[in-house]
């Protein structure tokens, strides 16, 4: 549970730190996400129930904050993140026993895949809201950067997240029954 | 392999607190922004000085390196001093910025309320800055936020003490505008993804014959009653003529990736 509640914690300092993370010029102002990276270690670590308790509290975060209402109209209703999250997060946990047996690349990329997800999710409904759709070089780097760059700080996060599972004393266990 | 009874619980839970939120209507989603970034007002003002603080240290270790390739001989009261000096510089500087806002908010026609940037934009598809005012200072939905240099946007969520401004280079930011020297009139509007270094808006509704030409001034016409008119959007890049309209393209008046300081507009004098 103390894990748990850390990752919570973790969740909302991430979501805090990324106002003020710079974007990445070269991959035309892809911005970094650490909390899906986070939100989708903990759909492994976790079981079901704390796993879809994590993408609840990611999604409400996200659509707190980037939610937007414009001349009474919203873009993205409340609660669009938070089903994301839980989807993506719900095929990760599927993963789950193999990241129990210490195979993390395949979720490393997952996570960054995952990101992209998010991102195109996004995408798609505020294109359809606005009543156009576009897919531009900038657009598809706006979406794809995101997650190349969640691919290579997910080795270092997992391994940080995996040092703090163990000095909170969590174990995995990809079949257990009761809440940590 | 069946779901366990803990697991179907947890889903049923998930499933009516995601229809919860699915139900919000544009009022309600308002007010759930603004209790959040109520929130996290402390953390985002906070974590604002702790950058500022990080840059300023990077800064000061730059021209360190400098003076150590350039002056490898100099005493270490030397480097000091030089620090000082840096650091007196940065006040000055500050205070030339604050005065010159200062200078503006009193000779300007508008009620204005100074705001200090706290955060930038933390999402991809939007254009926002968080401000360091909210509903304590008088700031309401849709008040217009300008610098000394021209229009940069507008209020969309009000916590207490910060809110939220969508800038003039979002897409959904529409901007009825006049063009200088001219009785054309159109609507300003920004890009969905930032195609280049700058954004860059578009003035669309244009008459085919408006024949633009660069470095002509684009003002808030007013129209439309949310930005008062007379305020400096951008200026002319260029100008096409499509099927049923033309199109400008302006650079914005103020640099939207710079901001530090901007005022409210809260009403006229």
């Amino acid at each position: 549970m103390i894990f748990f509640l850390l990752l919570l914690a973790l969740v909302a300092a991430a979501q805090v730190a990324e106002f003020f993370l710079p974007t990445v010029p070269w991959m035309y102002d892809a911005h970094v996400y650490i909390v899906p990276v986070i939100v989708f270690y903990g759909a492994m670590a976790l079981p079901f129930p704390l796993m879809l308790a994590l993408a609840l509290f990611a999604g409400l975060l996200l659509d707190a904050l980037t939610v937007q209402v414009v001349g009474g109209k919203v873009e993205i209703s409340a609660g669009s993140s938070i089903l994301i999250y839980g989807v993506l997060a719900g095929l990760m946990h599927g993963l789950r026993p193999l990241f129990a047996r210490g195979r993390w690349e395949v979720h490393c990329i997952l996570s960054g895949i995952c990101t992209s997800l998010i991102l195109l999710a996004q995408y798609l409904m505020i294109s359809f809201r606005r009543g156009s759709i576009v897919f531009t070089r900038e657009i598809w780097w706006q979406i794809g950067g995101p997650g190349l760059i969640a691919m290579a700080i997910a080795p270092i996060l997992f391994w940080c997240l995996q040092w703090l599972s163990e000095v909170t004393a969590y174990s995995y266990g990809p079949e257990r029954g009761r809440l940590e | 392999m069946g779901m366990s009874r803990t697991n179907l619980i947890a889903l049923l839970i998930f499933g009516a607190i995601l229809g919860y939120f699915l139900s919000f209507g544009p009022e309600t989603t308002q007010k759930f922004k603004a209790g959040v970034y109520q929130l996290l007002s402390p953390f985002l003002s906070s974590g604002s000085g702790l950058k500022k603080q990080i840059t300023s240290v990077r800064t000061g270790l730059k021209s360190l390196e400098q003076l150590e390739r350039e002056n490898a001989a100099l005493k270490v009261e030397n480097r000091e001093l030089r620090a000082t000096n840096q650091g007196l510089r940065d006040a000055e500087e500050e205070v030339n910025r604050l005065r010159h806002a200062l200078n503006y908010r009193e000779r300007s026609v508008f009620r204005l309320v100074a705001a200090e940037v706290v955060a930038r934009d933390s999402s991809t598809w939007w254009r926002t800055v968080t401000i360091n005012r909210g509903r304590r200072d008088g700031i309401e939905v849709d008040m217009p936020v300008v610098t000394d240099e021209g229009l940069v946007g507008k209020i969309t969520t009000v916590s207490d003490t910060v809110s939220v401004v969508l800038l003039i280079s979002d897409e959904n930011c529409r901007v009825a505008a006049k063009v200088e020297g001219s009785r054309e009139q159109g609507i300003v509007s920004g890009e969905r993804v930032k195609s280049g270094l700058t954004p860059i808006l578009d003035l669309n509704f244009l008459s085919k014959q408006a024949d633009l030409r660069p470095g002509q001034k684009v003002y808030t016409s007013g129209v439309g009653g949310v930005f008062p008119s007379g305020i400096l959007i951008g200026i002319v890049k260029s100008f096409r003529v499509r099927e049923l309209d033309g199109q400008a393209q302006l650079t914005p008046a103020v640099d939207l990736s710079h901001l530090e300081d901007v005022f409210v507009v809260t009403g006229r004098r």
